[in-house]
């Protein structure tokens, strides 16, 4: 779990915050609804742990429940991992 | 990055110099003035091997990179004075064959792309609504899905070649609870029941390029109809809009390539005052200013073929390119009328129409505020 966190992070932090600390990013820092990730930045998360982590998210899991974090984004994979 | 282009870039380029003068510039004025689309000009396209560009042999097309392209687009620009035309080219091309080459089945891209590049199908694009423009994601047409089908219902806004055009690909949401994340793109062919082309509307500029209104009404077409997944109809649209930023804005070079030219043939000819008017200063600041806009638009869009040919993102890049040739080419094409005095704002020079159908630069594929607003955002702001 701390891995996927830690990846997680890691991409985000290269592809949409250059330059930031890295402490700025929390695992409960809100991401969508702060703006970090717009549309087009969610689904390249989406596509990202899709890859990353061989699962498949489907339109309605694309949403703020799962993406707004990067605790939820980790728990989201975690639960679709154990399903798989 | 290197800015001359390679011996088969220019060969391509000089090819399409030469085709666009010799074919596409029939009867430009009266076309503009009445609103006609060029079917024959389409055909020539069709045959010079325009309208697959980027597309595979396999499919019908030429196979070409993207710094071949843009080179193209160059000269394409440079050599037609029907603007409206190459901007239907560029919709069919950037906002419906590319997306169906990248995201498409096997199934639909055999059964699509040949024809759409051999210039039977006419290609055009729908995701604006009446309400939904800058802020495209907010689109309201919904997608339902009922058991092996799609039901469509909506209203379509601004859809460039709608009214000649054979194949849509549209943007429909599956529930607009999901936001961005239900937005899901399919290719509807002309003749399903349901979609209609209702309101052409008319323009300032591009007028020999025809746009409508098309709505959805029960619109029900089979699954395989869908174009990519479920949901990712964003990544498509995004895909779609930077192919076009960059190719559209090597039309613009070639355009003030051609208008630069021209300029400083006639400044040398004209006289006023017992010399030529290229002697007054601020008549030559004028053909300077537009030597340097095209000299600093020009690496702009070459950048972006440049990074996307090596798979890179451009987003930023693109945007910038975007925000800045369109300013370029619009403040270009008055400075061309102004040097041209009274001769510059008569039809009959062709750069009135030029301006005309410049203006449009800043409002399609994104205005000019959402380019900074991209840029803003790949600054970290
Ligand atoms: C020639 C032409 C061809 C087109 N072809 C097609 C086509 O084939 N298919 C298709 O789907 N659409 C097409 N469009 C539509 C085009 O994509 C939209 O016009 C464009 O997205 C702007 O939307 P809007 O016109 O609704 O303006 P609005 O979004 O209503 O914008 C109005 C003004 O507000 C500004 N604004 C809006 N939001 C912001 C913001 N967040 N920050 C700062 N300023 C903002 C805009 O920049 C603009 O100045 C075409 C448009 C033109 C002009």
């Amino acid at each position: 779990m701390d891995n996927i966190k830690e990846e997680i992070r890691q991409y985000i932090l290269s592809e949409f915050l250059p330059g930031e600390t890295p402490a700025n990013l929390q695992d409960d820092t809100l991401l969508r609804t702060s703006g970090v990730l717009d549309s087009v930045g969610t689904l390249r998360v989406v596509s990202f742990v899709e890859e990353r982590y061989g699962i498949e998210v489907e339109a309605h899991e694309a949403g703020v429940e799962n993406f707004d974090s990067i605790a939820a984004i980790a728990a989201f994979v975690q639960s679709k991992k154990a399903l798989a | 990055m290197d800015l001359e282009l390679t011996e088969e870039q220019q060969r391509l380029q000089d090819a399409a110099i030469e085709f666009a003068l010799s074919e596409l510039n029939d009867d430009v004025i009266r076309r503009d003035r009445e609103e006609v689309f060029s079917l024959a000009g389409w055909k020539k396209c069709a045959h010079f091997g325009a309208l697959g560009l980027p597309v595979p042999p396999g499919y019908g097309g030429m196979g070409l990179g993207i710094n071949e392209v843009i080179a193209v687009m160059e000269g394409l620009g440079y050599g037609t004075r029907d603007q409206g035309l190459l901007f239907s080219i560029n919709a069919h091309l950037w906002t419906n064959t590319l997306p169906i080459l990248t995201y498409g089945t096997e199934e639909q891209k055999q059964r699509y792309l040949p024809r759409l590049c051999n210039g039977e199908f006419i290609g055009a694009n729908a995701a604006s609504e009446p309400d939904a423009g800058s802020d495209v994601f907010a689109m309201r047409t919904r997608a339902e899905r009922r058991g092996d089908c799609y039901v469509l219902n909506g209203t379509k806004m601004f859809v460039s070649n709608a009214p000649v055009a054979n194949l849509f690909v549209v943007f429909a949401t599956l529930d607009v609870r999901l936001g961005p994340m239900g937005i899901t793109a399919f290719v509807i062919e002309r003749d399903t029941p349901g979609l209609k082309v209702t309101r052409a509307i008319e323009k300032m500029g591009l007028r020999t390029s025809p746009m409508a209104e098309v709505t959805l009404e029960d619109c029900m077409i089979p699954a395989a109809s869908r174009l990519g997944r479920e949901g990712r109809g964003v990544g498509i649209f995004e895909a779609s809009m930077e192919w076009e930023r960059g190719c559209i804005l090597a039309n613009y070079l070639g355009v003030m390539r051609r208008q630069l030219e021209s300029c400083i043939d006639y400044v040398r000819k004209r006289k006023q005052f017992g010399q030529a008017i290229g002697k007054f200063q601020s008549v030559a600041n004028r053909v300077v200013d537009m030597k340097v806009r095209l000299d600093t638009c020009r690496p702009l869009v070459y950048r972006i073929g440049w990074l996307k040919g090596q798979n890179r993102p451009a987003t930023l890049e693109a945007a910038v390119a975007k925000l800045y040739v369109a300013q370029s080419l619009i403040a270009s094409c008055q400075d061309a009328i102004q040097i041209f005095g009274g001769y510059g704002y008569m039809t009959e020079q062709g750069l009135e129409r030029d301006l005309r159908d410049a203006i449009a630069s800043t409002l399609y594929s994104g205005t000019s505020e959402i380019q900074r607003n991209l840029i803003a955002k790949g600054l970290g702001l």
